[in-house]
């Protein structure tokens, strides 16, 4: 998720959550092309679309003079601009809630970040009235969340974290949906990725890759 | 599937602009382009009923903003939920000082975003929420609160609209827009697919020999997939199923929606009421203010739905109130 920042830093601050958002939005096409091809298989084949509009209105809202909490703030409320579907929504929500927990903080060390996403993902949870299991972005976060906090090497968040959402990925691909549109057809998504979850994947990897140079 | 439009990012921004043109009474929200009015609204007095949804289903949701219908609506992208913003700048926009009902399909996107527009506004106005949850195939009776709204929501639009006009306050008008849902069935068939404007294909593929029976609005699976069956074979099944289901205290007076989901003739449609009039009226039901066109679509779908509504004394007054809207005339 784009408040990972850029798992190469050693810490999160607000200039390495510009710099991931920056990075997420650079790899956009390929990253849309294959998150609409698997929402094509569950859903209506947008989850990538939207997931471009709303990494395109954060990447133009925040300001690069404002500090952790503001910019997670203003990509909360930037989200929440850019789309009212389900997957956007929730990512606003948890952007919000990360938001709160990086208060008066000029950085979060990457297992204090794994704490603020255990935060994000339980916001996320209750109100999407969803579950730890049913197979939804939510599980992916948590998986991260996990990862980095059973982590205390700054130098390998970025490799716990890819891990942690690749083996989400995994586990949960032969399992079904319980929720929204995929549980109607629950025994059909078993062998598919769930697009949110998928996104998360993507994104960690894009963000724990040191940049060229 | 080609499409009469400009730049797909356009599409929901032209046609709100053009159906404004078209129909003075409706009007952006001062400062909120994806949320829509009625000229009167707030109407002094009156309890605003709003509603809101993804695009793509016209003349639902926007189309039903009117006279004795609804006060305002927040419109999200193409089968996308408005964004919170949009369902905020809606229930200010309907709000009178006597509260507001947030009445909408029973979707993820679309409830977080009333619900959170709801909290924001807690302690400025009052709300109330109805969910629409009447397609029957969208999950088992005994998890009847996971359903989908569709096309039957259209009866609770038309009966909270009349009791907010009539003067009632705020509790009464959720409890009788819940009833309407509570007592309407629905169920509907596909034949063809749809396509998001910019996305490369369809939303599902379909052969062109094949019906699903029970899709939803937006391509959700249905209960089967098979070779197409004649029109009245399709009614007998669609009737079935819903009396299977009818409410314990049924009655015997019902409203009947044949609904058209975008590329299907009004031909086809009465070719299906036909039937399905034929078969109410064998199982000794009197059939009152019927409802056949397009009501509720999905944009180029090819497909029909049927819903009935199990009348009760109050709920086939509010349907005969007056109410006018660019769709719907009563």
């Amino acid at each position: 998720m784009p408040f990972l920042a850029s798992l190469t830093s050693m810490s999160l601050t607000a200039e390495c959550f510009r710099d991931g958002i920056e990075r997420i939005r650079a790899g956009l096409p390929e990253l849309e092309t294959e998150l609409n091809a698997a929402d094509a298989l569950l859903g209506d084949g947008d989850t990538g679309g939207m997931i471009g509009r709303v990494v395109t209105t954060i990447a133009a809202a925040i300001k690069p003079d404002s500090d952790l909490e503001a910019s997670l703030a203003t990509a909360a409320r930037a989200a929440a601009s850019a789309t009212g579907s389900s997957l956007g929504t929730l990512v606003a929500i948890g952007l919000l809630t990360s938001s709160r927990f990086a208060k008066g903080k000029q950085s979060l060390s990457w297992t204090e970040t794994g704490a603020v996403l255990e935060e994000a993902a339980a916001a996320m949870l209750k109100r999407g009235n969803a579950a730890i299991g049913d197979k939804t972005v939510v599980d992916a976060v948590a998986a991260v969340a996990k990862a980095l906090l059973a982590n205390p090497e700054p130098a390998m968040a970025g490799a716990v974290a890819i891990a942690g959402a690749q083996a989400a990925l995994d586990e949960f691909r032969q399992r079904p949906c319980r929720i929204g549109r995929a549980r109607m057809f629950a025994e059909r998504s078993i062998g598919m990725d769930d697009p949110g979850m998928l996104a998360v994947a993507r994104i960690v990897e894009r963000l724990a890759v040191a940049p060229a140079g | 599937m080609k499409k009469i439009i400009n730049a797909p990012a356009d599409y929901v921004n032209e046609m709100l602009t053009g159906l404004s043109a078209a129909h003075p009474a409706l009007e952006r929200v001062d400062g909120e382009p994806r949320a829509m009015r009625h000229t009167d609204a707030p109407v002094s007095g009156k309890v605003g009923v709003v509603t809101g949804g993804g695009s793509g289903h016209l003349p639902l949701f926007t189309g039903y903003i009117g006279k004795g219908l609804l006060d305002a609506c927040a419109i999200g992208g193409v089968f996308e939920g408005p964004t919170v913003d949009s369902c905020i700048a809606a229930i200010k926009a309907a709000d009178s000082g006597k509260g507001v009902l947030c009445l909408y399909g029973n979707y993820g996107g679309d409830r977080m975003n009333f619900d959170l527009a709801c909290e924001f506004l807690d302690g400025e106005i009052r709300t109330a929420t109805v969910l629409g949850t009447d397609d029957i195939a969208s999950a088992e009776p005994t998890e009847r609160h996971k359903r989908r709204g569709v096309a039957g929501i259209v009866y609770a639009f038309k009966v909270a609209g009349a009791a907010a006009s009539s003067g009632t306050a705020l509790d009464e008008v959720a409890a009788i827009a819940g009833r309407t849902v509570d007592r309407t069935r629905s169920i509907g068939v596909a034949l063809t697919g749809c396509r998001i404007p910019g996305s490369a294909a369809a939303s599902f593929s379909i052969g062109p020999d094949e019906i699903e029976f029970g899709m939803g609005i937006h391509g959700e699976p249905g209960i089967w997939r098979d070779k197409l069956k004649p029109a009245d074979a399709l009614a007998d099944e669609m009737v079935d199923r819903i009396l299977e289901e009818k409410p314990d205290d049924s009655g015997d007076r019902v409203s009947v929606l044949v609904n058209g989901l975008g590329a299907t003739p009004l031909e086809e449609l009465f070719i299906l009421y036909r039937r399905v009039d034929q078969r109410l009226r064998d199982a000794g039901f009197t059939i009152v203010r019927p409802l056949v066109g397009p009501f509720v679509t999905s944009m180029e779908m090819a497909g029909a739905s049927l819903s009935i509504c199990f009348l009760d004394f109050e709920i086939e007054k509010a349907l005969a109130a007056p109410a006018e809207c660019p769709f719907w005339r009563v």
